[in-house]
């Protein structure tokens, strides 16, 4: 594998990886910008009509007719959060010009589609193609309505707006419905010309062999764009609340679930993913061989930490009769690792899974993009080998010192509601 | 014990069939380059296997919903220890899944594949099943249960299934429900277990950074020699008819969903194959954004994105579905059925149709370019009773009127249920 990072511009950066295992190429585009409940769904909407059409293209349908005869090739946008900011992608993959039947160049194809969906979107006047932008929106709008199709992911955003509340982070990656509604075609291209003007922008490339055409269209289009890229603000630690709150809702479902937030003063990351994988990540972990495996209390009960924003999750999906008791074991099983109850088999074990994680870096493209990514938004580049070391400098110390640094801080449930005798 | 070297004829991959002196099937694939490794030890025996003898036994045998799951959850308890601790000690990631054919172990890992093979090999022709351990496993099965039962994709989906199949286990979903587990006990899992874990009945599949040699010899070393138990499994017959036509029902969600799925004559081997592909082909003829019916169906707010297509076969069932979120599912319906009776009449464009080839064809490329999939890919051709690569030479063999053809005499308008999940009010 060969990496390099080059900077294009001003807070433009951009990576090239090449790998010849692979048959395809890849390339996403990041957008950083500041998640704000103000701008984050006209912000989304922004992103995601960029690969719905463009100049060229300029139906969702002339695309997706496009990108079949180039042997199915992927293109797609995504809104995520990362602490405080809010990071848009732009997504493309496809096949390698050695597997084209007919042979089409497929990789010079996408690179004018790409240029074209990012720099000459389907837009006039100042604002969007409108027949796009409604395809979108209603998109957006019907993804917000989903929210609470999945059980699971709304009792975890739900818990993540009690959690971050007053927070930027208290906000979904994609925005309000409010938001989505009061945008228009106009609004969200002056929303996509403000993005390319002030967003951090990190763009990765993987491909089997050298090729610099990507990097030059981005240097040449860029070049054109006047910039005054603003820092955003990804690592912020939320305050903890001055009395732990609870917020309950009752619905009628199967089973009930809870997610528990705790707060940390503690900057050691390593020692707080340690803490996570030993305490809940893994088949063999403390929830899992308690809660699950002795009590059987539930199917799912695992611990999440999210460092950047300095809380740490626990969900879990049980019965309401079980909510308490199930509550009390999780404590329970914290107040053992706080108390020095982390064995040296357990850190030896968490080190093994990390280390086969990490060697796994580099087996799909999304991997290497990914890998040095979150390295970007972490403030350091590294290699997954020097990443393990850092988990290996853990100590059962510091490990217990994680622990002890969680407060509770609030608890979302989710009741099944009950039905009357 | 003899090596078949099996190679796609459209990229030069390859991979290495082996019928093991033990019975099992074993599929290898050395990926240059690549760290992981994924193995899957697979059994054919899934949710459907509900009936079944072998040639020691006279009648059929008839066992509860939900048993080859409640099978693959025990087969994690070794008498001394959970073979979760195992792997904990080699840091691979080791699961396991039923499906409605088939139960799978797994793990991945980029380090000690040997151990973890050995780990893997030898708790799966370990049984330890108890009283005890068998009650401990109801209640947290019970919640897998309900969390499924609040899953709108999954209620909708097997409301779909129970419209179209009146006999078949198909319709019944994999874990079962809380009521067919309570019947299993030791005895009955050890019935199911002698019965379908017979390697004759099984496939190894491992891909990734591996030697060929290496599996081979820690296949030598732990597999265990067991003669073919003439396993028959049998399904109820099942009419070509549906049950019902629509099925709604009303859960607390945000956005109402719907699967529309048409019964299909079910198909085995390169036959299956074959119709998956002309099916696979409808799907994105039907589903496809650049075509006029679903263009318009985005533009006029009928459906969103979340809108597609699916082929869904096995074991004496073959459906070709449709399904996402929409405030009117009758109008998509309306919009296939119509799109169904125009291609019949006016033939498949065959610009169209060779775009779509082309599309089919780039996502079979990507997916020997991933150790996961290539396992998983080995594993399902086993299953599927063909080769790794046949899916390949098979699309470029189909034409447009194998997929007319599918289209008129299968896709049925009395053969078609609509399944829908409505917002409650």
């Amino acid at each position: 594998m060969i990496y390099n990072r080059s900077e294009l511009g001003d807070g433009i950066g951009f990576t090239s990886v090449i790998d010849d295992k692979f048959k395809t190429r890849s390339l996403a585009v990041y957008l950083l910008t500041e998640l704000d409940a103000e701008t984050a769904a006209v912000n989304d909407i922004a992103a995601e009509i960029l690969t719905v059409s463009n100049s060229r293209f300029t139906t969702y349908a002339a695309m997706c007719e496009k990108l079949s005869e180039l042997y199915g090739a992927g293109l797609g946008s995504s809104a995520r959060k990362k602490g405080d900011a809010q990071i848009l992608g732009l997504k493309a993959s496809w096949l390698d010009n050695r597997y084209a039947i007919d042979g089409e160049d497929i990789n010079g194809e996408m690179l004018s589609i790409i240029r074209d969906c990012l720099f000459s979107p389907n837009a006039k006047d100042g604002a969007f193609d409108e027949a796009s932008f409604a395809i979108i929106q209603k998109d957006l709008l019907d993804r917000i309505d989903s929210e609470f199709n999945q059980k699971n992911v709304y009792a975890s955003i739900q818990a993540a707006r009690l959690a971050y509340r007053g927070e930027p982070a208290a906000c979904a990656s994609y925005g309000t419905k409010e938001g989505a509604l009061a945008a228009t075609p106009a609004d969200a291209y002056r929303a996509y010309r403000e993005l390319l003007r002030t967003a951090q922008i990190e763009i990765y490339y993987v491909s089997p062999e050298k090729d610099d055409t990507f990097s030059e269209m981005f240097r040449q289009c860029f070049g054109g764009i006047e910039r005054e890229p603003r820092k955003v603000n990804i690592r912020s630690r939320s305050p903890l609340k001055a009395v732990p709150e609870t917020i309950t809702e009752e619905f009628d479902v199967n089973q009930s679930k809870a997610v528990m937030a705790f707060k940390t003063d503690s900057d050691d990351r390593y020692a707080l993913k340690m803490l996570s994988i030993i305490y809940g990540e893994t088949p063999f972990s403390k929830l899992f061989l308690n809660v699950r495996e002795k009590m059987s209390l539930c199917y799912h009960c695992t611990s999440r930490s999210v460092s950047v924003k300095g809380s740490f999750f626990v969900d879990i999906g049980v019965d309401r009769s079980n909510i308490e008791r199930a509550r009390e074991e999780i404590l329970k099983q914290l107040d053992g690792i706080r108390a020095g109850g982390v064995t040296d088999e357990e850190i030896e074990n968490s080190l093994m899974a990390l280390d086969n994680a990490v060697l796994q870096v580099g087996d799909t493209p999304s991997s290497y993009i990914s890998w040095f990514f979150d390295c970007f938004c972490d403030g350091e580049i590294m290699t997954p080998e020097v990443h393990f070391r850092r988990f290996c400098d853990v100590t059962k110390e510091r490990i217990v010192a994680a622990a002890a640094s969680l407060r509770p801080d609030s608890t979302y449930i989710m009741l099944n509601r009950e039905v009357q005798g | 014990m003899e090596k078949e070297i099996i190679t796609g004829s459209r990229t030069g991959d390859s991979c290495i069939h082996v019928r093991h002196s033990s019975g099992l099937e074993i599929f290898i694939c050395e990926m240059k380059g690549f760290s992981s490794i994924e193995a899957l030890f697979g059994t054919k025996y899934g949710s459907v296997n509900t009936m079944f003898r072998t040639s020691a036994d006279k009648e059929y045998t008839t066992v509860p919903e939900g048993i080859a799951h409640f099978l693959e959850h025990k087969l994690f308890e070794n008498e001394d220890c959970g073979v979760f601790e195992l792997y904990a000690r080699t840091g691979a990631s080791g699961n396991a899944f039923t499906s409605f054919d088939k139960t799978c172990y797994l793990f991945s890992c980029s380090k000690n594949y040997e151990d973890n093979l050995r780990i893997l090999l030898d708790f799966v022709q370990k049984p330890y099943f108890t009283k005890e351990n068998v009650d401990k496993e109801m209640g947290i099965i019970g919640q897998e249960i309900k969390m499924t039962g609040d899953n709108p994709e999954w209620r909708v989906f097997f409301n779909m299934l129970s419209g179209m199949f009146r006999e078949h286990p198909v319709k019944t979903d994999i874990a079962g429900t809380v009521e067919s587990i309570a019947r299993i006990d030791a005895e009955l899992l050890y019935k199911c277990y002698n019965t379908f874990y017979n390697l004759n009945n099984m496939v190894l599949s491992i891909a990734g950074n591996i030697s060929a040699d290496k599996v081979l010899e820690i296949c030598d070393e732990c597999l265990r020699p067991c003669g073919d138990n003439g396993l028959e499994t049998v399904f109820p017959d099942e009419p070509a008819e549906i049950v019902r036509g629509e099925i709604r029902e009303k859960l607390p969600v945000g956005a109402s969903i719907f699967d529309l799925g048409y019964k299909c004559a079910p198909r085995s081997g390169r036959e299956m194959l074959r119709a998956a592909a002309a099916a696979s082909v409808i799907s994105s003829l039907l589903s496809d954004p650049a075509q006029p019916m679903c263009e318009r169906l985005l533009k006029e707010g009928i459906v969103n994105s979340t809108f597609g297509g699916e082929v869904f076969y096995g074991s004496g069932y073959f459906t070709l579905n449709f399904s996402g979120e929409s405030d009117r599912p009758e109008a998509v319906r309306e919009a296939i059925f119509a799109e169904i009776d125009r291609l019949v009449a006016e033939g498949i464009d065959e610009k169209d149709f060779q775009r779509i080839k082309k599309s089919s064809y780039g996502m079979l490329i990507r997916e020997l370019n991933n150790v996961e999939a290539v396992a998983n890919l080995m594993l399902n051709s086993y299953m599927e009773d063909v080769g790794p690569y046949d899916a390949i030479d098979m699309l470029s063999e189909l034409t447009a009127d194998d997929v007319a053809e599918l289209m008129r005499s299968e896709l049925r308008r009395d053969r078609c249920v609509l399944s829908v999940i409505e917002k409650e009010e």
